[in-house]
């Protein structure tokens, strides 16, 4: 298998580039499918590769279960820096899945809570207005049947500080923003890219792509369904001037900074439609990205398939029976 | 023991109090709480009730509220602080509350319409608006672009 097993571990690099393009030439809808497709495939072929680094470096620790034959130098010749690869992808194993669970739990977690939260309106209550002088509106996805538990349907919290400083058209953009999220599973993506950026921390710029794409979709669906893109605009700024927390120091900026994702939002609404097209024209920047991350990711397909199946090849050989 | 106006209200004196039952003294704790001018501790709420009411029997009541979600608590130092929960949508914003100060990492999980504006954004943002209100109005009355941000501009200087 040779190098090929380190590849998957580096090929992520090779969606950075889309993940910064793909805003300003896609569909938010396509751009959140896109990346996250290629977080999920890059991410478990990182992983997959991790994996099979441990079996071998396992193998070498004294008085592991493995059958004796695996730890043999021929064995050891298939991977380069067996021992040295070896011990670090058993660490950097343990760790990506720690995070993983740690995410995982955490995400149930805050969905479990803020269910219960909301538990005591009833369940027909949809928008809940709380009565709470902060603005603030959050989606909270629903939960998935447990044994003892229901499953629970998504809903929507609103703060009564939110509706008050939005008129009633504005209020149904933002509602149409949420429960776009709901309806069309936002939370699903933001979770697999985010576990994917737990497993290669490469992958992490690809989990603020989604999150501002997941938001810039949550806008289309909603200036579709108010029929006014200027109108859904304005009250994604309102809410955001409203909610601006107390001045926080800024570090020092140097040039002048990148619009943060609001404005992005907001001058994207004002714009024009986004195109529908699933693929940025070929020869422009962001054709060639999304050519290059395509490109990568099958590269890492490739080699961890080929790295599966000559470790596998190896193993096979080196096991007495 | 004069300044017990609930106890005096409700309840007459502490003899009459030993054969009160259960509901009425969380009543009587509720209507405390309510009267507090903030989150109370137990022994704020004992003192308002004043008579012989032990401390314990009111952590009692207060815990059996919490557990009915009548009232909610949190920790500050070594004992609890008390709240009422007004109604079923107070309950649910204090709760809600107490998840979005609780859980750094809320905006992960749950999607939030907007996220924090830097100054830097907001001069965008308004700059953005306001061409849009610009460009948008035909000329008319109603909240002027020019006057909206002016009385923008103030707020936020």
């Amino acid at each position: 298998m040779g190098v090929f097993v380190f590849l998957p571990l580096v090929l992520p690099l090779t969606a950075l580039p889309i993940a910064r393009l793909a805003e300003q030439h896609l569909h938010p809808r396509v751009t959140t499918r896109l990346l996250t497709l290629l977080a999920v495939v890059l991410g478990v072929c990182s992983t997959l590769c991790l994996g099979l680094l441990v079996v071998v470096g396992t193998a070498q620790l004294p008085g592991n279960p493995l059958p004796d034959g695996w730890s043999d130098p021929e064995v050891r010749a298939a991977v380069p820096f067996a021992e040295v690869a070896g011990i670090a992808a058993i660490f950097a194993l343990a760790a990506a899945l720690t995070v993983c669970g740690a995410a995982l739990r955490r995400d149930l977690r805050i969905r479990l809570r803020a269910h219960r939260a909301l538990d005591v309106l009833p369940v027909g209550t949809d928008p809940a207005v709380l009565p709470d002088d902060d603005p603030y509106a959050y989606a909270v996805p629903g939960t998935p049947a447990r044994p003892g538990r229901p499953a629970r349907a998504g809903r929507i919290a609103v703060s009564r500080g939110m509706l008050r400083s939005l008129d009633e058209d504005e209020r149904c953009a933002l509602f149409a923003h949420e429960r776009a999220h709901l309806n069309c599973r936002h939370h699903r993506y933001l979770l697999a890219v985010r576990l994917a950026g737990c497993v290669n921390p490469l992958l992490l710029p690809l989990r603020s792509a989604v999150a501002f794409s997941a938001e810039r979709w949550a806008d289309e669906e909603a200036a579709r369904a108010v029929g006014d893109r200027r109108l859904t605009a304005r009250a994604v700024g309102k809410a955001a001037l409203i909610s601006r927390p107390a001045p926080y120091p800024v570090a020092v900026q140097f040039a002048a900074p990148e619009p943060g994702p609001v404005p992005r939002r907001v001058a994207a609404l004002l714009g024009p439609v986004p195109s529908a097209r699933t693929w940025p024209p070929a020869l422009t920047p962001a054709g060639l990205a999304a050519l290059v991350a395509a490109a990568g990711t099958a590269a890492s397909a490739l080699s961890a398939l080929n790295a599966s199946v000559a470790l596998f090849l190896v193993l096979k050989a080196a096991t007495p029976w | 023991m004069g300044g017990t106006p609930f106890g005096k209200a409700l309840g007459g004196n502490g003899r009459d109090r030993a054969r009160r039952g259960q509901g009425q003294l969380e009543a009587q704790v509720l209507a405390a709480l309510h009267h507090a001018p903030g989150p109370a501790t137990a022994a704020w709420v004992q003192e308002r009730l004043g008579d012989d009411l032990a401390y314990t029997t009111v952590m009692t009541i207060l815990s059996r509220l919490h557990a009915k979600g009548a009232v909610t608590r949190e920790r500050s130092g070594r004992a609890y602080l008390w709240t009422p929960a007004a109604d079923e949508a107070g309950l649910a914003a204090l709760r809600m509350r107490r998840v979005l100060d609780g859980e750094p990492d809320r905006d992960a999980v749950l999607t939030s319409f907007v996220s924090a504006l830097s100054a830097h954004d907001e001069e965008v943002l308004r700059s953005l608006l306001a061409r849009a209100e610009d460009d948008g109005r035909a000329p008319g009355p109603a909240p002027g672009p020019g006057r909206a941000g002016r009385s923008d501009e103030a707020r936020g200087g």
